[in-house]
């Protein structure tokens, strides 16, 4: 009787751990592919953030001062956050396009490749995390609770970035366009996201509009548990939430249902 | 027992796109969302119909753009069908593209780990097995080395042996062994032997016909998509040998649109016509004694056979011949022109050609008269009508020979026994 029950569970834990493996398997792939052949390797991970971090402290402290307290906190904080996001949905649109090799192969649930960009990316996110405290110890910022706050900011926004990758992805199967596009729709959200400035300064006419992007609310509230070390605006955090939720409901079914044509649209 | 794999009524519509179809957003939009999609489509696959038990291996043969490859894909569950049903139990073990999914740019180490994994194995019954893997494909000194390094050969040999390491139910083989060296060819051979013997069901996509015909309990032969035959491997294999060797084959015209004959019957190449057409037949009249058309006579009875031909250009010499044979295709009776040592001259245009049949002294049954125009040298046929012209001949006797010739019992010399 054991046994028999034993021989009904072990396929559905052996799916599970499977398609566990899968995924680390194929981030651990990703993360090879584009480090492979490179001197510095996952370095580079850390280092576009840093020089990028040099860029800003230069430009908003020293020719255009912003007077943020804590200003290379803040703007690392800013571009970690934003590198994710934008990374993610870069690499997406080569998520599909970009792996015919897999998708071709009986039985790969292609689904799994928007999840792989957005943990690839997410790997990335993590890596970074140890400088962005050594700049948040360094910078007097007392770490707090709220801290414990974090991995809820983290899975929200992954599920909000692979309801767009999902988009995108099956999208650019259709209309190779769809990258190009990003490319440019990421730098004007970028600037439309308060990455490194704070979006106080943004006038009040103009807030109503500003606000309705879900990354301005998401990189506040970041900033509120690592650096201010206040709960941060769980209503909005909430209807981004939901929004995400019903997006990436819709873009799955999307993305299974024209699932079938990957293969011969590649 | 029950069938693996089961093909019912299985149909693949390709589209054909144009050059100029509209792949970026902007073309879309200056061409109008309505011209995106091309009406055009082919059947790449149509009405297939087969099945795998366990144990067996099924054999795919065809020439280049049959539809083999696309097969195997539905059988992996790579697109989907546009028509029927495709029914595969059972964990899938392939071997459809080169790659395996291999990147150039990782070792072989990390290739296996992945192709494994995404073949449905976990990583831990992976790294398990990983030894097992590397000695099968005999890359022991490699597996640390980047994939671009490898030849085609060591690639095929590690895909196949991650393959089958994943313990399929279903293994498909498309065109696979013939990168391989020929020991290893043996080797992969067989560990798919000992597959079959385990139950495994297994599809094998090759050209090489005696290879299918050795290994495999059935064959399937696509042609165009269609299957042109399906069973017996000595036969299906056997005949596409047959054709494939014929260079009448390649010279038969495939855009020609099937005819009528003035007698009614149509004609359609590549099914009961084959040949270059350069010289063709018009019509075949089959004429009793008095001179009139018949379908029918009575054994014994004389028949003439005319045949009307044309030809744009000027032929030099050409070969009738004509076949009188079984339904089943067996011939009963053959002659040509070039047996009677008649030769034709240079000919063009339309003309008339009769051959006369002092008897038909065949036994009762359905026939077909076979006509056939050849080059002067048999290099290939001009023309060739197969079982167009139906002919039955009727017998007041049945007998199981075919010859049923005038015939007189003579019993003169016979001792009647005295009781």
């Amino acid at each position: 009787m054991i046994s028999k029950r034993k021989k009904f569970e072990i396929p559905h834990r052996h799916q599970l751990i499977q398609q566990f493996d899968l995924l680390r398997v194929l981030v651990a792939r990703s993360l090879k592919m584009q480090y492979k052949r490179s001197v510095f390797g996952i370095m580079w991970s850390l280092l576009n953030p840093l020089v990028m971090l040099l860029v800003f402290t230069f430009l908003f402290k020293l020719v255009l001062n912003l007077n943020i307290p804590r200003y290379s906190s803040f703007a690392f904080s800013g571009l970690l956050v934003w590198n994710w996001f934008q990374m993610s949905l870069l690499q997406s649109a080569s998520a599909i396009t970009g792996s015919r090799e897999l998708i071709r192969q009986p039985g790969f649930p292609a689904a799994i490749l928007p999840v792989v960009t957005v943990t690839t990316n997410l790997v990335h996110f993590l890596l970074a995390l140890p400088v962005l405290a050594l700049l948040l110890l360094t910078g007097e910022v007392k770490l707090s609770l709220m801290l414990l706050e974090l991995p809820f900011l983290i899975a929200l926004q992954f599920l909000l970035t692979l309801s767009l990758a999902y988009l995108i992805a099956t999208t650019n199967v259709t209309f190779r366009d769809m990258q190009h596009l990003m490319g440019v729709f990421l730098t004007v959200m970028f600037y439309l996201t308060p990455v490194f400035y704070d979006a106080s300064t943004v006038p009040a006419q103009y807030l109503p509009l500003y606000r309705l992007n879900p990354m301005t609310h998401l990189v506040e509230a970041y900033r509120s548990v690592l650096i201010q070390g206040t709960s941060p605006d769980w209503l909005s955090l909430m209807m981004i939430g939901m929004i995400a939720v019903s997006l990436l409901v819709f873009s799955y079914k999307n993305f299974m249902r024209v699932n079938y044509r990957f293969v011969e649209e590649l | 027992m029950r069938n693996t794999i089961v093909v019912k009524d299985l149909g693949k519509r390709f589209y054909r796109y144009h050059a100029d179809q509209s792949v970026t957003l902007k073309e879309a939009v200056l061409s109008g969302w309505r011209q995106m999609k091309s009406p055009e489509h082919f059947w790449a696959l149509r009405d297939i119909n087969f099945s795998v038990a366990p144990g067996q291996m099924l054999g795919v043969i065809g020439s280049n753009g049959s539809g083999k490859s696309t097969l195997l894909r539905l059988l992996g569950g790579v697109g989907r069908s546009d028509q029927g049903n495709v029914r595969v139990k059972g964990r899938i073990g392939a071997l459809l593209d080169l790659g395996a999914g291999f990147h150039p740019d990782l070792t072989g180490r990390e290739n296996v780990i992945v192709s494994g994994v995404v073949a449905g194995l976990t990583r831990r019954e992976v790294v398990r097995c990983f030894d097992s893997i590397v000695e099968f494909a005999e890359l022991q000194a490699f597996i640390d080395n980047p994939m671009r390094t490898y030849s085609t050969g060591m690639q095929m040999r590690l895909a196949f042996a991650v393959a089958v390491h994943t313990k399929p139910d279903v293994l498909l083989i498309d065109e696979f062994l013939s990168v391989g060296d020929l020991s290893f060819q043996a080797k992969c051979l067989a560990r798919i032997a000992q597959f079959k013997a385990q139950g495994c069901a297994i599809v094998f996509v090759s050209h090489n016909a005696e290879q299918i015909q050795q290994l495999c309990d059935q064959v399937l032969w696509l042609r165009r998509g269609q299957v042109m035959a399906y069973g017996e491997p000595e036969v299906v294999a056997g005949q596409y040998i047959a054709e494939m060797h014929s260079e009448t084959q390649r010279r038969t015209p495939v855009e020609q649109p099937p005819l009528l004959t003035p007698s009614g019957t149509e004609l359609q190449v590549n099914k009961n016509r084959f040949g270059s057409l350069e010289l063709e037949i018009i019509d075949v009249c089959l004429l009793n004694s008095n001179g009139l058309t018949i379908t029918e006579l009575e054994s014994g009875d004389s028949l003439r056979i005319e045949i009307k031909y044309q030809s744009r250009q000027p032929i030099s010499a050409p070969i009738f011949g004509v076949t009188i044979s079984q339904e089943d295709g067996l011939p009963c009776y053959d002659t040509n022109t070039k047996l009677a040592n008649l030769s034709l001259p240079l000919i063009q245009g339309q003309g008339n050609i009769a051959l006369e049949l002092k008897r038909l002294d065949l036994r009762g049954g359905k026939y077909f008269v076979d006509v056939g125009v050849y080059e002067q040298d048999w290099a290939y046929a001009y023309d060739y009508h197969w079982h167009v012209y139906p002919l039955i001949v009727s017998s007041t006797t049945t007998s199981k020979g075919i010859l049923h010739s005038p015939h007189r019992w003579q019993m003169a010399d016979v001792k009647v026994a005295r009781l």
